[in-house]
């Protein structure tokens, strides 16, 4: 087509009939959208939030020795760990989360993509089976694609009456060393009460061996 | 005078031709409607290979027929034999009716609940007639259609038929091989076996893991409580609940056996639509760089449909079908099953199928929001923008020298990630746990269970004393202890495993139930210690088959 001698495009103003059309179109595309939404929102299970959380609570001669191995409570899915100062010396604990001696109950499932990870006596960690996330016993990830520590839950130490002695400390285990910590169970604790409807993040932890 | 008159012309036929005549004549009568064009002769003649008569009445079935109409009427002569198609596309298509069929044959059998659907498995395996044999075609025609799709992409990829104008054509397949790969995934969660339940629950973390986009994420903080409420939104809808339960089971099984079959051919009648429109491409060295001559075929470079590409596909049935049958019942080939799900175990050396473990590979190396979510996005994305991007003219291989590079290049990385999803590659487990999970693993029967019951000897036996055992079956099985153990200390460079003892203990604990235990035993510097695991296995048990 050459360059010269060639018409302008002639514009059709817009007629009354073309425009409803549009509008028409529209309100149909609105309503799709709707409709769609409307079937998402229809499609989400019906549950309560916190419905399968539970409270546990055990005599302390459930817990396990100072330094032993974790005890598994498949039950309440969380293992119960006891640190003491073995595990504080252990040279794998990343520098970034010193280990707190004291008890703690760790939630069971990998924070990857949620398989159970197991203890693995031998190499004295947890392993993942699915991709290989590896934790030590106080919950601190030392390798693997995980990028955080362990979840823990909320646990309460009870005297024999029932009253609270000491609470496991909610926050953000990236920024507070204290929020989530494992802590000496006090003078008189008879029983621990472990909260599953409230689980706290564990400390934010990418580099390979463990770190911030 | 008749009030009625009954109209019946066959009776005037048979009154006017004789009655056989008059009958053949009706029966071709039937027969050319059926075909929308072809009578008896015009049959034999395709099937004795004459040549096409004069008008041609075998294009007539193309035009006026609805099952024909789909396919050409004639194919280029450089395009019918193996190279350069190798009939995948036709085989993808063949798998997709052939997992139809199978498949209804299992949804019989089949209701998704998690309190039966175990139990429907045991049931098809064990008393339905051919229930074995239609799970175990189901599950190999879903292997090889994966492997059929996978191929066909690789093929079109290499000759390049990507190219301008089947840039769509392509873009639906990548939509086909996703659903390929969807329908696998869905169907291997409906027996509720382990592998059902820890695969659903690793895809549906993944899909948790979708972090929300600023400036959305904003409001998740003060309108949903939660930073992640997109991943966790999704994350609802495909687990169906907080725990993958009935109601996700009842999700996936929709899924597999309506919603995804039936956008799959939906697609694969556009697919098709488009290959037919701008004709089945010729070898890249057959035409001109930036030519496309597939709908420009010489009157003597032309392959009918009727009669050389119908009777050639028939015989490709045939040959298919047997090959399926052959592979299941002489072949030795099984569907898998892992044990009844539970929700409290992940089994060691759980892996996805072969046709996914290079994302359990990728999902092993480092963040899930990129190795899970990023990474296969990107892979898909690229895959589906391709021919839009990629936009050299030459389909010759000597001129894409990169693009066949660049492909090569990801086959070698896929191998590699198959590779790292393999239970080898950063999950393996401490020396003792790996012996044990050798002789008795969680995700399939084993050795020692596929040991005949009535060739486990009551007795305790030492695995390097094997060629001492008792009975055929125990020697076999201690023979791969052996070499468990042998493979593990090779394993364990630290010498954290002295004085090593493998034992495997079998008592008779009831009537018709013996305890096996292996046991492993050693010593490291804490003192000895051991490892076990105890299995109990009726007379009845069956995993030998």
């Amino acid at each position: 087509m050459g360059a010269a001698g060639t018409t302008a495009p002639t514009t059709t103003p817009m007629t009354r009939r073309e425009f409803l059309y549009y509008v028409w179109g529209a309100s149909m595309a609105l309503f799709m959208a709707e409709f769609g939404g409307a079937i998402l929102w229809f499609a989400l299970p019906r549950f309560r939030a916190g419905e399968f959380g539970g409270k546990f609570t055990l005599p302390v001669s459930e817990i396990p020795a100072v330094d032993a191995e974790p005890k598994d409570f498949p039950a309440g899915r969380f293992w119960l760990i006891n640190l003491g100062p073995q595990r504080a010396a252990d040279s794998r604990q990343p520098a970034d989360y010193p280990v707190k001696e004291g008890v703690a109950a760790v939630y069971k499932v990998c924070v990857h993509l949620g398989c159970l990870y197991k203890w693995v006596t031998v190499n004295d960690r947890f392993e993942c089976p699915c991709h290989g996330s590896k934790y030590l016993a106080s919950g601190a990830r030392t390798d693997g694609p995980a990028t955080r520590n362990l979840d823990v839950f909320i646990m309460r130490a009870l005297d024999a009456n029932g009253n609270e002695l000491a609470k496991t400390k909610a926050g953000d285990p990236t920024s507070d060393p204290e929020a989530g910590a494992p802590f000496a169970l006090p003078e008189g604790t008879a029983f621990i009460e472990i909260d599953t409807g409230k689980r706290i993040q564990g400390g934010l932890n990418t580099k390979p061996g463990g770190g911030k | 005078m008749a009030i009625f008159k009954l109209h019946l012309p066959i009776v005037d036929d048979i009154k006017q031709k004789g009655l056989k005549p008059a009958l053949l004549a009706k029966v071709d009568e039937g027969v050319t409607r059926l075909t929308a064009g072809l009578g008896i002769n015009d049959i034999r003649s395709v099937l004795r290979g004459d040549p096409a008569p004069r008008p041609n009445p075998r294009v007539k079935p193309h035009a006026d027929g609805f099952w024909f109409h789909m396919r050409p009427t004639y194919y280029h002569n450089l395009v019918t034999p193996l190279y350069p198609q190798f009939r995948l596309g036709w085989l993808s298509v063949y798998f997709m009716v052939f997992e139809t069929i199978t498949g209804v044959f299992l949804m019989l059998f089949y209701t998704p609940s998690p309190l039966v659907a175990f139990e429907n498995m045991l049931n098809i395996l064990s008393n339905v007639p051919l229930g074995l044999f239609m799970r175990d075609l189901h599950r190999f025609g879903a292997e090889l259609m994966v492997l059929a799709v996978a191929l066909h992409m690789l093929r079109t990829y290499l000759t390049g038929n990507y190219k301008k104008p089947r840039q769509f054509t392509w873009f639906t397949g990548v939509l086909l091989l996703l659903m390929t790969l969807g329908l696998s995934f869905s169907g291997y969660l409906l027996p509720w076996d382990q592998l059902s339940l820890w695969a659903v629950t690793i895809g549906a973390s993944m899909v948790e893991a979708i972090p929300t986009p600023y400036p959305l994420n904003l409001l998740g903080d003060q309108w949903f409580g939660d930073q992640y409420f997109i991943g966790t939104f999704v994350n609802n809808l495909v687990r169906g609940g907080p725990q993958f339960n009935d109601n996700g089971l009842l999700r996936w099984y929709l899924l597999h056996v309506l919603g995804l079959p039936l956008i799959a051919f939906v697609f694969i009648g556009v697919h098709y639509y488009k290959v037919v429109l701008h004709g089945h491409s010729l070898p890249p060295e057959a035409e001109k760089v930036g030519e496309d001559t597939a709908k420009r075929v010489p009157m003597d470079q032309r392959t009918y449909f009727m009669p050389d590409i119908i009777t050639r596909e028939l015989f490709y049935v045939v040959l298919v079908t047997f090959l399926c049958i052959f592979a299941v019942t002489l072949g030795g080939y099984h569907a898998p099953l892992e044990p009844h799900a539970e929700a409290l175990i992940t089994p060691l050396h759980t892996t996805a199928p072969w046709y996914f473990l290079w994302l359990q590979g990728m999902l092993k190396v480092g963040d899930k929001v990129f190795w899970g979510l990023i990474a296969p996005g990107i892979i898909f994305n690229t895959l589906f923008v391709l021919p839009y991007i990629e936009v050299g003219p030459s389909r010759r291989y000597a001129d894409r020298r990169i693009g066949l590079s660049v492909g090569m290049v990801v086959c070698v990385t896929l191998s590699m990630l198959t590779f790292m999803g393999t239970p080898w590659y950063a999950v393996s487990s401490s020396a003792d746990q790996e012996i044990i999970a050798e002789i008795v693993p969680q995700t399939h029967p084993g050795p020692l269970r596929a040991t005949p019951w009535d060739e486990l000897t009551v007795g305790t036996y030492e695995a390097k004393n094997w060629e001492q055992a008792p009975t055929p079956g125990l020697k076999g099985l201690l023979e791969e202890y052996e070499h468990a153990v042998a493979t593990a200390q090779a394993k364990d460079k630290e010498g954290q495993f002295k004085n090593l003892e493998n034992l495997l203990i079998i008592e008779e604990w009831q009537d018709g139930l013996k305890k096996i235990t292996v046991r492993v035993t050693w010593q490291d510097a804490t003192g000895e210690r051991t490892a076990s695991q105890d299995v109990f296995l009726h007379r009845d048990s069956n995993y030998g088959g």
